[in-house]
């Protein structure tokens, strides 16, 4: 789309909404609006996944205000970019709480950034709702709350519960090799996977780390052809599993089994190997998840938006069904408190549970993790289905080991 | 009463520390601090790479190092963080040294080279980082590390922190701009090799301006890890960190002390002031814009249009001392004692046998002419006695003591100055500057308004007296040759090698060049001269040495040596017809 | 663990060379406006994804062959390095400040990609991205191969140019000393402007070969300047085969280092190699 083609789309959007606002619809919101503040990489090396946020977040505002809003008010989204830095996001939480005076606080994404923001809502004492925090173990906060529902020690449970599949289907690997990116995020779980796979008797081939940032994948993937396991997990972060992904194509390797930790989910599918890959996930766009009539509209205003916008991938998976979520659960607590107060909000939060498009969700476990509802996808004819576990199975979808 | 520029920066240093007790909302807090942090960096870089033009592609190498420094200590062994700055400053500092005895070791590590030489060590820094036990991968967090109080509250503490080191690091750049460590450093930016030759120790100059670079920038580094709190490989050792050092230093201009710390606040403020927008990523691209502009119609940076005014307002006050310097002569001397004895000189150049083991005897007080054809090995015997080569084998003793393969400012000292035959005036020093030089490093080794009187007293004598503002590019050859000239005499040097002040001069300048020579060997000097204008040859020198394919093979008076037919064939060609 | 199989080695090895290659080829352009002109253009990593995203979208949009799409590619880039030089030749600016000028148009640039196509990944879907030609237990992927044929053949024309024509021993003659060369007759300037198109150009050759075989975003920019300026310093400034060999150099050890050790070393060895050739080489610049 040409800039000056989406600058009159933006303006025109803007419009729109606005009319939507003056709308008199049902229970017109009025009175001073209620301001959440919130970050997003924008710019910068982080900035691949924050249209998805910022398309999400736009549009659940824009729903909620159509609906009445918070408590009867209006609701304004202060979002800043805080261009993929630690130190920047961290100065702009302090702007938005002490400077714009923002009633409420959404995270931004990436275990970084989110700690930073975390650092600022700890020092005034405001709840700070977030998503994809990669690292449960340093949210050491009790008024943060994760909307990426992943359990206090994914490393452990995700990785289990990958096992678990395989045993579903009696297809149980017996040797693992496990490549990893050493980004934080993914090295953790891989770090995980090493332990979960010696608990369970898997044997360990092959076991790889490089620094994140590689552009080489071809000696990794011969390695890995050389190695044969049964198994393949990728501690990937984004383009690094597609890089992978390729390297092994070009050599005709294509292993058995092979998890993507988190990979670039549409990228990953359209490529030529892919067939059968795994990954986890939260959230994919067909029933049952979309049987959540909430779901299925977001889903469907998403689709058109996200087209609208140019992102070559339209899909809500993980990333922005997270986003979604951590606005469900500020309005569940806020609608359910009748306040807006940090205190009273993160105590309700405490002891209830919040239904979202991933879920109901708990916030009672250790560092306010609940449970782990990380499901199992697969890349099946190029688009990819949850194969496991079979309640959230896509209608005849299973876990294919070819 | 007007306020000087350090003056006023420590008057608003004062007036910042009194933020956090205003009752300001914190994120100004915040705010100032990115942009003290922004100021440190730059500045700190700018001392080591604005001053001697070292570009450093590192800094963020030294920044990590101070990072995680803080880290391990605070966030794994628990230490207070307070204590772990110190200690993030000198192991950036050691870093910073060690690198830099290893690189300025090598004269042609230089320019780009220095550059990437430090974003390799940046990259290799990471990688050992993320490998082994100090990173491991899975980042470092500063979360349960408590801050204290050192003011109104603990979250001022990063604040004052901050801002104490953006004056500390401000008042080092200012206090080095304008010390005798600042002016060998801006003379090494120029001309690293002269400035050795006229006395700067420049090995460990630069050393130690690394070493406070390096160090000061561990030191941000410490603090900034407690900022952000929580420290991964990836977001430290990137090559943005480096690059927006260099672009906020070149931006508010490196000559200046001041500059990068305008840079620094400019770029920082200037993508701040895009994060809240609608249109972040054409914000991005405006910066870009804004830099492109900048560079291309201020190529010395913001603050470059202060720099030769400053320079002029320093200068008033020391004219007035000129009349009380007496001249600068030697004791008188003895006749025949000899001053310098060179035996068995030798220096090849690949293979090249360019100096075959020349003797040569220059005695106390007189004026001896080295002459012999291109070639011959003259220049390269006055690139080993004033020690900017080393000799193969032979030595060199200079007063009674071996100078054989001391460093050319060791030789300076000990008080021999040279010229070179195509003059090398620092370009950005005026021509009162230029001479001010050698009389601080040389043999006088004189403080600042002595050095500065003394040498105006050599701008007169030269009669360059009228151009003591100007800059060398400002200059015509002859009056280039002789600020040659008054430079090497500002360092009242005891034996004064000239090479080839006369080849380029018209006949009347050489006439005017001749009587000055005379004037200063009248003055107690004793002088080598390398020359080709034969007649003045003749005219000025007491003894000859003539020199073919690195041998000496005539010495004596000069119409006597010129009159033998071996000379007269090697160095003459053909004999005349 | 085991000794690694010679397959294992041998695939490694051509995908050192592979991936050293590329370097290569970012590394020509580079190196020779850093060598012939003394501008450290920092943009040409920038311009190099330019033409990759532009291969994209020629490709996938307008339905080109990829290779097809340099016809549209190299006449704007030679047009783009033309025009670059003009305008830091008429401000007669400084190497540094050049490099500071080219990142202030790398930004643009980024920038633009974002807007264009988003910081969203891009991945080229063409015919070659499947073929591959096989040697026994070797697989050579047609991608690969062809930035390795594009990339000697690039490196070494560009040799017999500088070497062989009057036009090269011009261009060489102006680097190593303008004022003589103008005093011989040669137009200075017009071979600047003719050398940095060259350059340019190059970059668009290699955004190319990124976009043959890489997924694309636009902060991926940053990530080959480290590795590619080691190239170019190892394989000395303005020398068009010294890239090339340097890149492969690189690129086998990174691979061998990956293969044999592991590859989170990788680095390490890449910009050792780097500290040491400049430690030790005696003044080839």
């Amino acid at each position: 789309m040409k800039p000056i083609t989406r600058l009159i789309l933006a303006a025109g959007g803007a419009l729109l909404s606005l009319g939507m606002v003056l709308q008199p619809v049902a229970a017109a919101p009025a009175g001073p609006p209620i301001k959440i503040g919130s970050t997003l990489a924008l710019t910068g090396p982080l900035a691949a996944t924050a249209m998805i946020h910022k398309l999400t977040g736009e549009i659940y505002v824009e729903e909620l205000n159509k609906r009445g809003g918070l408590l009867g008010r209006p609701v304004e989204w202060i979002v800043k970019d805080d261009q993929s830095k630690p130190d920047v996001a961290r100065t702009l939480y302090e702007q938005l709480i002490t400077v714009d005076h923002v009633d409420l606080l959404l995270g931004p994404y990436a275990t970084g950034n989110i700690l930073s923001a975390m650092g600022v809502a700890q020092k005034y004492h405001k709840m700070l709702v977030h998503h994809t925090l990669g690292i449960p173990s340093l949210a050491k906060y009790d008024m943060q709350f994760p909307a990426w529902s992943v359990g206090p020690d994914p490393a452990t449970t995700v990785t289990n519960h990958l096992l678990d599949a395989f045993a579903s289907v009696g297809k149980s690997p017996k040797t693992i090799a496990i490549v990893t990116s050493k980004f934080p995020s993914v090295y953790v779980m891989s770090e995980g996977m090493r332990e979960v796979a010696k608990k369970r008797g898997l044997k360990e081939v092959l076991f790889l780390e490089w620094e994140f940032g590689n552009k080489d994948f071809g000696p990794i993937a011969s390695r890995l052809k050389d190695a044969n396991p049964d198994f393949v997990f990728v501690g990937a972060l984004g383009l690094e599993g597609n890089q992978l992904l390729d390297a092994m194509k070009k050599i005709d390797y294509a292993p058995p089994l092979q998890y993507y930790m988190y990979p670039a989910p549409g990228p990953l599918a359209k490529a030529p190997g892919a067939e059968h890959a795994l990954a986890g996930s939260i959230f994919e766009q067909h029933p049952p998840f979309t049987n959540n009539p909430t779901a299925a509209a977001f889903v469907k205003i998403y689709n058109e938006r996200a087209a609208k916008a140019g992102l070559p991938d339209n899909a809500v998976e993980t990333q922005a069904a997270a986003s979604y979520s951590a606005w469900q659960i500020i309005e569940a607590a806020v609608t359910a408190t009748k306040s807006l107060d940090d205190k009273v909000l993160s105590q309700w939060l405490k002891t209830h549970r919040v239904d979202t498009i991933q879920g109901s969700l708990r916030f009672d476990g250790p560092n306010n993790f609940g449970d782990d509802l990380m499901r199992l996808k697969q890349v099946q004819n190029g688009h990819w289905v949850t194969v496991w576990p079979k309640e959230w199975a896509a209608p005849g979808a299973k876990l294919l080991v070819p | 009463m007007r306020l000087s520029l350090p003056g006023g920066i420590a008057v608003a240093g004062l007036a910042l520390a009194a933020v956090p007790f205003l009752g300001l909302p914190p994120f100004y807090e915040s705010f100032l601090y990115l942009i003290f942090s922004a100021v440190v960096m730059a500045t700190s870089w700018n001392i080591l790479s604005g001053y001697s033009g070292y570009f450093s592609f590192g800094h963020g190498a030294f920044f990590g190092a101070g990072m995680y420094t803080t880290a391990t200590l605070a966030g794994r062994f628990e230490l207070p963080f307070l204590w772990t700055l110190p200690a993030a400053g000198l192991i950036s500092a050691l870093l910073g040294v060690g690198v830099g005895a290893v690189v300025f070791r090598l004269r042609r590590l230089r320019g780009e080279l220095f550059a990437l030489l430090t974003l390799a060590v940046t990259f290799v820094l990471a990688t050992i980082v993320l490998n082994t036990p100090i990173d491991g991968g899975q980042g470092v967090s500063l979360s349960a590390v408590p801050l204290p109080a050192i003011l109104s509250s603990p979250s001022s503490t990063l604040y004052i922190l901050g801002l104490g080191m953006a004056l500390l690091t401000l008042w080092i750049s200012y206090r080095i701009y304008g010390s005798k460590l600042g002016t060998g450093l801006f003379a090494i930016h120029d001309d690293e090799d002269v400035a050795e030759v006229m006395g700067v120790p420049t090995f460990r100059y630069k050393l130690m301006a690394f070493g406070l670079s390096s160090g000061l920038a561990g030191i941000a580094g410490g603090i900034h890890a407690m900022f952000i709190s929580y420290v991964t490989v990836g977001e430290t050792f990137s090559i943005i960190v480096p690059l927006n050092v260099v672009l906020m230093s070149v931006l508010g201009g490196t000559r200046h002390w001041l500059g990068p710390a305008v840079g620094a606040t400019v770029i920082t403020g200037l993508l701040y002031g895009f994060t809240a927008g609608d249109y972040p990523v054409a914000g991005r691209a405006a910066v870009g814009l804004i830099l492109i502009v900048v560079i291309l119609f201020m190529p010395e940076g913001l603050l470059g249009r202060f720099i030769p005014r400053l320079q002029r307002r320093r200068r008033v006050t020391a004219v007035t001392a000129v009349t009380a310097v007496p001249p600068a002569t030697v004791a008188a001397p003895a006749p025949a004692e000899t001053l310098l004895k060179i035996s068995g000189l030798a220096k090849a150049f690949n293979g090249l046998q360019a100096l075959d083991g020349a003797d040569v005897e220059v005695r106390r007080g007189e004026i001896l002419g080295l002459v012999g054809p291109n070639g011959s090995g003259k220049s390269t015997l006055i690139n080993l006695v004033s020690g900017h080569y080393r000799s193969d084998s032979g030595n060199i003793v200079f007063a009674g003591r071996d100078i054989t393969g001391l460093a050319a400012h060791a030789v300076a000292r000990a008080g021999i100055a040279r010229t070179y035959q195509i003059p090398r005036p620092f370009a950005h020093f005026t021509v009162l500057q230029n001479v001010t030089l050698p009389a601080m490093f040389g043999r006088a080794a004189l403080d600042r308004v002595a050095a500065e009187s003394e040498a105006l007293y050599w701008l007169e004598f030269t009669g360059l007296g009228d151009k003591a503002d100007a800059l060398p590019e400002d200059l015509n050859l002859h009056q280039r040759k002789f600020l040659e000239l008054a430079r090497a005499l500002a360092a009242k040097p005891s034996l004064l090698l000239l090479d080839e002040v006369l080849s380029g001069l018209t006949p009347s300048e050489i006439e005017h060049a001749i009587s000055t020579i005379r004037a200063i060997r009248d003055r107690g000097a004793t002088i080598v001269f390398v020359e080709h204008v034969m007649h003045a040859v003749m005219e000025l020198s007491d003894r000859i040495v003539v020199l073919n394919y690195g041998k000496v093979i005539a010495e004596g008076r000069p119409d006597d040596v010129m009159r033998r037919p071996e000379v007269v064939t090697v160095y003459l060609g053909k004999p005349h017809a | 663990m085991n000794f690694p199989s010679w397959t294992l080695l041998g695939q490694s090895l051509l995908s050192g060379i592979f991936i050293g290659s590329l370097y290569g080829l970012l590394g020509l352009g580079l190196s020779l406006s850093w060598g012939m002109l003394r501008q450290i253009n920092l943009a040409h990593f920038a311009l190099a994804f330019l033409g990759a995203y532009l291969t994209f979208q020629l490709t996938t949009v307008v339905g080109m062959d990829p290779l097809a799409t340099l016809v549209v590619i190299l006449p704007c880039f030679f047009a783009f390095g033309v025009l670059m030089q003009w305008l830091l030749s008429r401000f007669a600016i400084s190497p540094f400040n050049s490099l500071l000028v080219t990142f202030g148009l790398t930004v643009i640039i980024e920038s633009s990609i974002q807007w264009i196509w988003t910081a969203d990944f891009r991945n080229l879907e063409s015919s070659y991205g499947d073929m591959k030609f096989k040697i026994g237990t070797l697989y050579l992927p047609l991608p690969e191969l062809l930035t390795l044929l594009i990339s000697i053949a690039l490196s070494l024309s560009t040799w017999a140019l500088l070497r062989y024509t009057d036009l090269g021993r011009a261009m060489r003659a102006a680097a190593e000393d303008g004022q003589i060369a103008s005093a011989f007759g040669v137009n200075q300037r017009m071979l600047a402007l003719l050398l940095s198109g060259m350059a340019a150009a190059f970059a668009g050759v290699a955004g190319l070969c990124l976009a043959l075989s890489y997924t694309l975003s636009p902060s991926q920019i940053y990530a080959w300047i480290g590795v590619v300026f080691a190239a170019v310093m190892i394989g000395g400034l303005g020398n068009p085969l010294g890239p090339l060999v340097a890149g492969i150099v690189i690129g086998v050890a990174e691979a061998m280092t990956m293969a044999l050790i592991s590859p989170a070393w990788a680095p390490l060895v890449s910009f050792s190699l780097l500290i040491l050739v400049l430690l030790t080489r005696a003044d080839t610049i």
